[in-house]
This record gives C-alpha cells, sequence and structure tokens, in this order.
C-alpha cells in the first residue's frame, strides 16, 4: 500500500494502517534518535514520544512534505531540548573556523568503516567523538551525511538558511574528523 | 581571470564546504587538479569521507522487545 493511502487510512481511524506507518518508520526513527542521543534508553523514549505525536497530530498532516520530514523534526526537536536541559554534558565550543583545520596534522587511517559493527573499541571512540560535539552542529551533520538528506529538506527540518546549514556542516565535519583523528591516526585492534 | 594560487588549507576548507557536490567553477577545477597532486589534501579527503562513513555505518536496530513496547506505550496513551 502507498504511503498516502496509508495516512488517509490511519487517519479515518484504521489501526492496522497505523501500525503499518508505524513499522514502516520505527528503525529510522530509532536509529536517528540513538544518533543524536548516543544512549538506547534515551533514543527508545524519543522514538516512542515522536511516534505518540504523531498519532496525535496525524490528522492535521496535509501530505504536503513528507511523513519522513516530519519525523526527523520531530526527532531533532526533541533530542535538542533533551541536550538542553541536560548541562553536565560538556561540549567543545566551536568557535575557530581557521583553527579547525591544521594540514599539518593530517594522517592516513588505516581503519575500515565496515568494521564498526563488530568494533566495540571503535564504536565507544565514535561515540566519544561526536558526543563533543555542540548538539546544533551534531543535528545539522547528522540529518545532512549520514541521513543523506539534502541541504534545503536540512535547513527546512532545523529552521535554518541554507548557508548557515553549510557553515555548521563544515564545522561538523572538520570537527568530528579532528576529533577521530586523535585516536585513529594512532591505528585500532 | 587570474586567482592566487591556491593552499592546501583552501583545498582542505573546500573539501568540508563542498563534499559530495560536483562543481564547476574554475576555483573547483584549480582544486581538483590540486587534489590529483597532493597526497596530503587526498589524505584529508579521504580522513572526511571515512568520518561520515564511519557514523553510517554504526548502526542500532529494533528488535522484538522494543517494538512491542512501543506498541503498548502507544497504545496506552491513546486510550479514549
Amino acid at each position: 500500500m502507498e504511503e498516502k493511502e496509508l495516512i488517509e487510512k490511519a487517519q479515518s481511524g484504521n489501526r492496522q494502517a497505523l501500525s503499518e506507518l508505524i513499522k514502516n518508520y520505527e528503525q529510522t526513527v530509532y536509529n536517528f534518535s540513538f544518533k543524536i542521543c548516543r544512549n538506547k534508553e534515551r533514543a527508545e523514549n524519543t522514538m516512542q514520544e515522536t511516534f505518540l505525536s504523531m498519532v496525535k497530530s496525524l490528522n492535521q498532516f496535509s501530505g504536503n512534505s513528507k511523513l519522513s520530514t516530519w519525523l526527523y523534526t520531530v526527532v531533532s526537536n526533541h533530542c535538542l531540548m533533551l541536550a538542553r536541559s541536560q548541562k553536565k554534558y560538556e561540549y567543545t565550543p566551536i568557535e575557530d573556523d581557521d583553527a579547525l583545520i591544521d594540514e599539518k596534522d593530517v594522517t592516513d587511517w588505516s581503519v575500515s568503516p565496515e568494521r564498526v559493527a563488530e568494533n566495540n573499541e571503535l564504536k565507544a571512540l565514535l561515540d566519544d567523538a561526536i558526543s563533543h560535539l555542540e548538539p546544533e552542529y551534531r543535528v545539522v551533520f547528522l540529518l545532512r551525511d549520514v541521513e543523506g538528506l539534502s541541504t534545503e529538506e536540512t535547513a527546512d527540518i532545523v529552521k535554518l538558511s541554507v548557508p548557515a546549514v553549510k557553515s555548521r556542516l563544515h564545522r561538523a565535519r572538520a570537527f568530528l574528523r579532528n576529533e577521530l583523528n586523535k585516536s585513529l591516526k594512532y591505528g585500532i585492534s | 581571470m587570474e586567482f592566487h594560487k591556491i593552499t592546501c588549507k583552501d583545498v582542505m576548507n573546500h573539501i568540508c564546504d563542498n563534499l559530495g557536490e560536483d562543481l564547476d567553477s574554475p576555483k573547483c577545477r584549480e582544486i581538483k587538479n590540486h587534489l590529483e597532486e597532493c597526497d596530503c589534501c587526498r589524505t584529508y579527503r579521504s580522513s572526511i569521507d571515512s568520518t561520515i562513513k564511519l557514523y553510517k555505518e554504526y548502526n542500532v536496530e529494533v528488535n522484538d522487545d522494543i517494538h512491542k513496547r512501543l506498541m503498548e506505550f502507544i497504545e496506552n496513551n491513546t486510550k479514549p
């Protein structure tokens, strides 16, 4: 069944259509929530709140935008609110654009991205690196580079201009690369 | 029009700005030429690519328990 038809049926109270919609998006929403929160429990809570919000406001959904875009927006807002309320986390401020790129500190990493699934040490490094990145930059990096949304879609979700998204993306890419470089330049087991 | 000679730092900034976008300005062509000749900038580009791929590959799965708890949560919170 097409998504438009599923949404229409769910809007008219068809529980099976609603379950199917949730099933179609639960993996995307959970994974994206985890990638922002870096914590499975918080990711699950975010997923639950996101779908509850979807169910409650499904009748207002006009179909002018994609449901996935709407879900990404809810997850992003929820995670950003959560991050702002948890000030115990210390982010590394990104202030100096010029200092982000040091052409003298470029090393060839021997790590293969395909090894992430089986390598807990690598996962811990990735979690640690992104946990230092301010959430506002993290969301842009994840939407644009990891989820593969366009710059325009990302701008729409985070309510920023396209140039502002590009600027945040530039800084996030350089920042994360630098953080990983600190460990990966020495190799990993 | 004459451009000043680009530096590795210019190229690295360009990589962070425009990764994945196929731009075709004179400056972009100059950067592509530089990338073909400069090991350091190619390595930098590769490390930016790897950074993105690493985060793409790090995924978590919704298992049956998580799905069940989600459906129960929705059910319990949308009862009339």
